[in-house]
């Protein structure tokens, strides 16, 4: 392993050198000191209900645990962010299996978080080819293990049960987590990951603002057409703007390629989202969990990366490569 | 074709807390694997530890519903009882403890749900509505359950009367109660003593299945259950 290599998946010296990380760290600290003054403040105004401040504080506390559980593996280097990424998958295929009834198929559940185990070895190795191969491998060993329960019935709901949690939390997540092998990382997945959440925010906000058409109402009844457009314009600007600084001296520093990326983040963080909420739909389920008051489970925050961490991986692939300066096959040689 | 059905877990919905104190509560496979380790250890134990021996082990059923009904006079019954169970079977099996000692605090929640795998009947609200519970439970999923009818451990080491909570939970059912005798957990581990002694010899005695489908669910059929599944375990008793 060189001093690159080991400096990408294990220092921490260089965690704060692009001003991105920095002003990131700095505006997502400022948000959260200022947040329990304003609602203190709202409160003593007497314009918060007791039901509104409870709902606030719950989810102010939330974030408290995602923003460290988000940013803290990025600046601790990319052998931590892949094996977060790892876990993430992991605990999302519990939320998955749990709402399904998947989790009543040990074997079927075994291959799938196995699965999802060789993605992140596969990541942390940067073996591209192992990573690609995995997907019809694990499918493969889905289905064939899946006979062994000796049940025909249920046979295609339990096989596809499992493939599409691989495919969704192991193959779709470890494009996240393969972004960790580019030496330009953090700011990479900073910028991502900000842009993502703030395509909810700014859903979000225009919705309520402007919302009066529904997108699709069976399947998530409070989106709005004006929410989803809102998003994709202001989402695309941010991503656009601070992507300039990301990818400055590359060739994805145009204007076009970077509005490109900015509608790509949106489009694919909202169909992401929309994905999930179809499912919770069919399912009949309100949250995924309830492991974070406010917000439900882990898959009700982290939907919106499930399609747009492949999205960028790719866009940013074809044009320019992923991790080409970077040492492959790092741990199986080769 | 048919639709697909999903079956959401029982326990979706609450939180880790509430979870692990739920009769709802169903674990997945990390849950399964924790048991796996538990029983497996204590199994080595209390062969290492005890003189244990099971008698009647062909008459467990192959598979659930059942419950196991036994004498209760010692902390170690249910883990004695689960370890007489074979261990292709044992994942499905719940004992059920009291709420009030097992799941009083979250680290006790913890060990009870965690390592032992136990469903809480908690003392002060074990009226039909519970029992109703516990049994579309055994029913639906379908499960075993290690229970111990007399509602509380022998302070004394002697047998008391059943109670009717268990002809409330298999009345009019086709689950079937296997009556177990324990003995030698009582001097194992009194209820006075704050940790077991070893070298003490325990023995399981399995008796036959009872079935309880024609007999009807009303408060004469539970005292009747009750009844006979008291008779069985006191025949295995006088039978040492």
């Amino acid at each position: 392993m060189d001093d690159s290599t080991r400096q990408r998946l294990f220092g921490v010296t260089h965690a704060l050198d692009h001003p991105l990380v920095v002003y990131t760290l700095v505006v997502l600290g400022a948000l959260l000191a200022a947040a329990p003054l304003l609602f203190l403040a709202l409160s003593a105004a007497g314009k918060m209900s007791p039901a509104l401040r409870k709902d606030l504080w719950s989810r102010y506390f939330s974030w408290l645990v995602f923003i460290p559980m988000m940013f803290g593996p990025v600046l601790l280097g990319a052998a931590w962010t892949i094996a977060a990424v790892g876990v993430l998958g992991i605990l999302c295929y519990r939320e998955f299996a749990r709402a399904t009834g998947a989790f009543r198929f040990p074997i079927t559940s075994f291959v799938v978080v196995l699965g999802i185990v060789m993605v992140t070895f596969a990541t942390f190795d940067h073996w591209y080819g192992l990573f690609v191969a995995l997907t019809p491998l694990t499918i493969g060993l889905i289905a064939a293990t899946a006979i062994l329960a000796d049940q025909p019935k249920g046979y295609i709901q339990r096989v596809a049960l499992g493939i599409v949690a691989f495919l969704l939390f192991g193959v779709c997540y470890g494009h996240l987590g393969y972004l960790a092998n580019d030496t330009n990382f953090r700011p990479l997945l900073v910028w991502l990951v900000a842009s993502v959440e703030l395509n909810d925010i700014f859903a979000y906000i225009t919705g309520k603002s402007f919302g009066r058409r529904k997108l699709v109402p069976n399947t998530s009844p409070n989106k709005t057409v004006a929410g989803a457009l809102g998003a994709l314009v202001l989402t695309t600007a941010f991503a656009a703007c601070i992507g300039h600084f990301v990818f400055r001296s590359t060739v994805l520093d145009t204007p076009v390629h970077l509005v490109t990326l900015g509608a790509l983040v949106s489009i694919t963080g909202q169909l992401g989202d929309l994905t999930l909420s179809s499912i919770k739909r069919d399912l009949g389920i309100k949250d995924w969990a309830a492991t974070f008051p406010g917000h439900g489970g882990l898959l009700d925050r982290f939907n919106s990366l499930l399609f747009a961490a492949p999205a960028v991986f790719h866009y940013i692939g074809y044009f320019q490569g992923v991790g080409l300066t970077q040492h492959p096959r790092i741990m199986t040689g080769g | 074709m048919d639709d697909w059905r999903y079956k959401p877990a029982r326990d979706l919905g609450l939180p880790l807390g509430q979870r692990l104190r739920s009769i709802k509560r169903e674990t997945g496979m990390v849950g399964r694997l924790t048991h796996r380790a538990w029983w497996a250890a204590m199994s080595a134990y209390l062969r290492c530890t005890q003189k244990l021996t099971i008698h009647g082990q062909e008459h467990l059923p192959a598979s659930p519903p059942f419950i196991l009904a036994a004498n209760h006079s010692s902390h170690l019954d249910a883990v004695v009882l689960a370890i007489a169970i074979p261990p292709a079977l044992r994942w499905c099996v719940f004992p059920i403890a009291a709420g009030d000692t097992f799941f009083e605090t979250p680290a006790h929640s913890v060990f009870a749900a965690g390592a032992m795998n136990a469903l809480p009947m908690w003392r002060k609200n074990c009226g039909r509505h519970a029992m109703e519970e516990l049994r579309s439970r055994l029913l639906d999923e379908p499960c075993g359950f290690i229970l111990f009818p007399e509602g509380t451990r022998s302070r004394s080491g002697e047998m008391a009367a059943f109670r009717p909570g268990l002809g409330m939970i298999v009345a009019g059912t086709v689950a079937p109660v296997i009556p177990v005798c324990l003995h030698g957990t009582f001097d194992a581990w009194p209820p006075q003593a704050r940790r077991p002694r070893r070298g003490q010899r325990i023995e399981v005695r399995i008796g036959p299945a009872l079935e309880f489908a024609g007999v009807a669910n009303d408060r004469e059929g539970w005292q009747r259950i009750a009844g006979e599944v008291e008779s069985a375990v006191r025949a295995l008793k006088a039978h040492r």
